[in-house]
């Protein structure tokens, strides 16, 4: 599984076109998306999209370009500007046995349907045993310049309702075939697509359409034997960069991609920490409260045994995400922050 | 289109068979009985937990479920039991639910008056932030477009609701998208203890409907057959097409907002006004006595039927046992299949 970074960018404003595979079958993080929904819309007649701008526009990244033609307005509709109803229709709908697919423009928005998403979406079938098959999906994440609004890693808040399966993928085939499972899987699910890698990362990814990858599962993207890095999203490229130069100086990192935030595999991550006895968590989400301060925890619960180290770990500061780049690369964990961290670590 | 309609059913006082006004009226008598039975009980301390009192709305909430098939669907509050058991739950249930009991509609994972039947009767279970449900109608309205199977979802909120900023979405939605789907407010006059004029600066909320491009009714909560009139007018236009409504009925709440409140922000000329003359259960029992519809032994016997009813209810929820507290986790994923199983006494939900 190779990552090719194929082009930098802003935040993906304006009207980009939809790309297509490369000749030689690689597919961008954004068209692994995209395919994954076409095969379902295709699949089964009950899957269906809302959103704002995804009809007409083709969505502000794209991802939906196309669609309207191909499944007509009444399975591809532009919403208004209304995040809660966004969330309550799809609710309704899902309620009468369809599988709503909702899209948020930004990831930031959801927390315009924070109620619905919250008190309703995520405990309805706990209270009564009424399926909701809907997947909520938006770009989420920060490092492309997009600023305090449109850069929000809104995971943590609604890992907090218990009842929402959370994926954070980091790789296209990851991407499309858990889209997949979220779609069939009759349990609310929030799907975040990071922004930055949308157009930047690209590899093979399966055709065929029956291909999926299970969610709640984690995935060892590089064995190693000293340290392991648990990490999910964007994160996992740098960690990933990172260790290919500790390698260079005889460190060798193991990292394991969450790839599902909620469930947590722990077991996969407890695994890997019983091999190296060293634990870095690099997370996007806040330091405070993020994810990998539930993954951390879990590891001091559970590994103790095994550790030969404190838990470490790596995440931006609790406050909103800055603009300028300096402030925000001083913001976010870079590679080299990361490799001072292992270094820490190993020294222990 | 768009301007404050008084409906005109007020003049047709016989607008059903017989035996459905009968039906209707032994609903709301029923309800009223529920209503008092269970303060007994909450004052006694022999109720856990909280009640919501819908005494004196029952032509509201009567009269706009009565146009409804059992396949529409309906989205309450928490002051909307009476509107439940005209849709259809048990009354067995329903105190189970109230009681915390496994054979409850919600096996105890919520109590009292936030209640829902969907597998059943087709109604939403209720949830305490207001309105949340009027976008979950939203949704089911579009599957029935969707569908095109003539089916309505009916909406009801408070006074006070109409003030969140769901309220407004919702309803510009289902406008926008002309769906099938009825928008109910009971305006008691007080939302907690906040009178209307706190929560909106206009006088009426049907008024409300023009800003939206949707028909808007005014009916007195008083009468049930002029709320029956106007829901069914709006249902019908949902059903072949002609898009939402916006209903508002006027009653007064006579409890407080819930047990514990003592409600003394209502004035007591207003409240003794309208116990005197607006009793939608009194009132419509007196129009079926002058048109001949119901006579004493008829009444008599209904109300042993209530009473009866009740305390057959009463003890199968005392009767019906607890869940099990190792059963606490599940039921979150599908995958469990905790919701797929019966609990083990007859009425168990299936999955919905």
């Amino acid at each position: 599984m190779a990552s090719t970074q194929v082009e930098t960018g802003a935040a993906g404003h304006g009207a980009e076109p939809r790309g297509k595979r490369s000749d030689d079958g690689q597919a961008t993080y954004l068209i692994a998306i995209a395919e994954a929904l076409w095969e379902e819309m295709e699949r089964d007649e009950r899957v269906f999209m809302l959103g704002e701008d995804i009809g007409v526009y083709g969505g502000a990244f794209k991802v939906t370009e196309g669609f309207m033609d191909r499944f007509g307005p009444d399975r591809v509709i532009d919403t208004p500007i209304a995040e809660e109803t966004i969330v309550g229709m799809a609710v309704g709908a899902a309620m009468e046995g369809y599988r709503p697919v909702a899209e948020f423009q930004y990831a930031d928005f959801m927390s315009s349907g924070f109620d619905e998403i919250t008190t309703v979406l995520s405990r309805y079938h706990y209270r009564s045993g009424v399926r909701l098959p809907v997947v909520l999906r938006g770009p989420s994440g920060g490092g492309v310049r997009a600023s305090n609004f449109h850069s929000v890693n809104p995971e943590p808040w609604f890992a907090y309702t218990g009842g929402l399966k959370i994926i954070c993928p980091a790789f296209p085939s990851d991407a499309k075939g858990l889209l997949k499972s979220a779609v069939r899987d009759d349990n609310p699910c929030m799907f975040l697509e990071h922004k930055a890698l949308y157009r930047r990362i690209k590899e093979q990814v399966p055709e065929d359409p029956s291909v999926l990858v299970p969610i709640g599962a984690a995935d060892v993207k590089r064995p190693g034997d000293d340290v392991t890095i648990v990490t999910y999203g964007a994160m996992v490229h740098k960690a990933l960069e990172a260790a290919e130069s500790l390698a260079a100086r005889g460190v060798s990192v193991e990292v394991v991609d969450l790839r599902t935030v909620y469930p947590l595999d722990e077991d996969a991550v407890i695994r890997s920490i019983e091999k190296t006895s060293r634990a870095l968590v690099l997370y996007e989400s806040f330091h405070f409260l993020g994810i990998g301060a539930e993954v951390a925890s879990v590891i001091a619960e559970r590994a103790f045994e095994h550790l030969d180290a404190p838990v470490m770990r790596l995440a931006p500061p609790n406050h909103p995400v800055p603009f300028s780049p300096p402030l925000e690369d001083a913001f976010l964990p870079q590679v080299a922050d990361i490799e001072a961290a292992v270094d820490r670590l190993s020294a222990w | 289109m768009a301007t404050t309609v008084r409906s005109d059913a007020a003049a047709n006082d016989r607008p059903l068979p017989d035996d459905q006004l009968r039906q209707m009226l032994a609903t709301m008598k029923l309800a009223r009985y529920v209503d008092e039975r269970l303060e007994a009980l909450y004052r006694q301390g022999r109720l856990p937990g909280a009640i919501y009192s819908g005494r004196g709305q029952e032509g509201t909430h009567v009269g706009v479920v009565s146009p409804l098939r059992a396949s529409d669907s309906l989205f309450p509050t928490h002051r909307d039991l009476t509107a439940q058991l005209a849709k259809g739950l048990d009354l067995n249930r329903v105190l189970a639910q109230f009681w915390g009991r496994i054979d409850g509609y919600l096996r105890g994972r919520d109590g009292n008056s936030h209640i829902g039947d969907w597998a059943g009767s087709r109604t939403y279970a209720v949830m305490s932030h207001l309105p949340i449900a009027y976008p979950v109608a939203v949704g089911a309205a579009w599957a029935y477009q969707r569908a095109g199977d003539g089916r309505v979802a009916l909406a009801i909120c408070g006074d006070g609701a109409t003030s969140n900023g769901r309220w407004h979405e919702a309803i510009n939605w289902s406008a926008v998208q002309r769906l099938p789907v009825v928008w109910v407010v009971n305006n008691n006059q007080f939302a907690y203890s906040t009178p209307n004029e706190k929560e909106f600066a206009i006088p009426t909320i049907a008024e409300r409907g023009a800003a939206y491009g949707i028909p808007g009714v005014r009916v007195d909560g008083a009468d049930v057959l002029e709320v029956f009139g106007a829901a069914r007018d709006a249902v019908e236009r949902a059903r072949s097409g002609g898009g939402p409504t916006l209903i508002e009925s006027v009653s007064l709440r006579w409890r407080g907002h819930a047990g514990h409140d003592p409600a003394k922000y209502v004035p007591t000329e207003l409240l003794e006004h309208y116990v005197a003359s607006k009793d939608p259960v009194k009132n419509f029992e007196r129009h079926l006595v002058e048109l001949g519809i119901v006579d004493d032994d008829m009444l008599a016997s209904m109300q042993a039927d209530i009473e009866r009813r009740f305390e057959e209810a009463h003890a199968f929820a005392l009767d019906s046992p607890f869940p099990e507290p190792g059963d606490v986790d599940k039921g979150v994923w599908v995958e469990d299949g905790y919701w797929r199983s019966e609990p083990g006494r007859s009425g168990g939900t299936g999955a919905g």
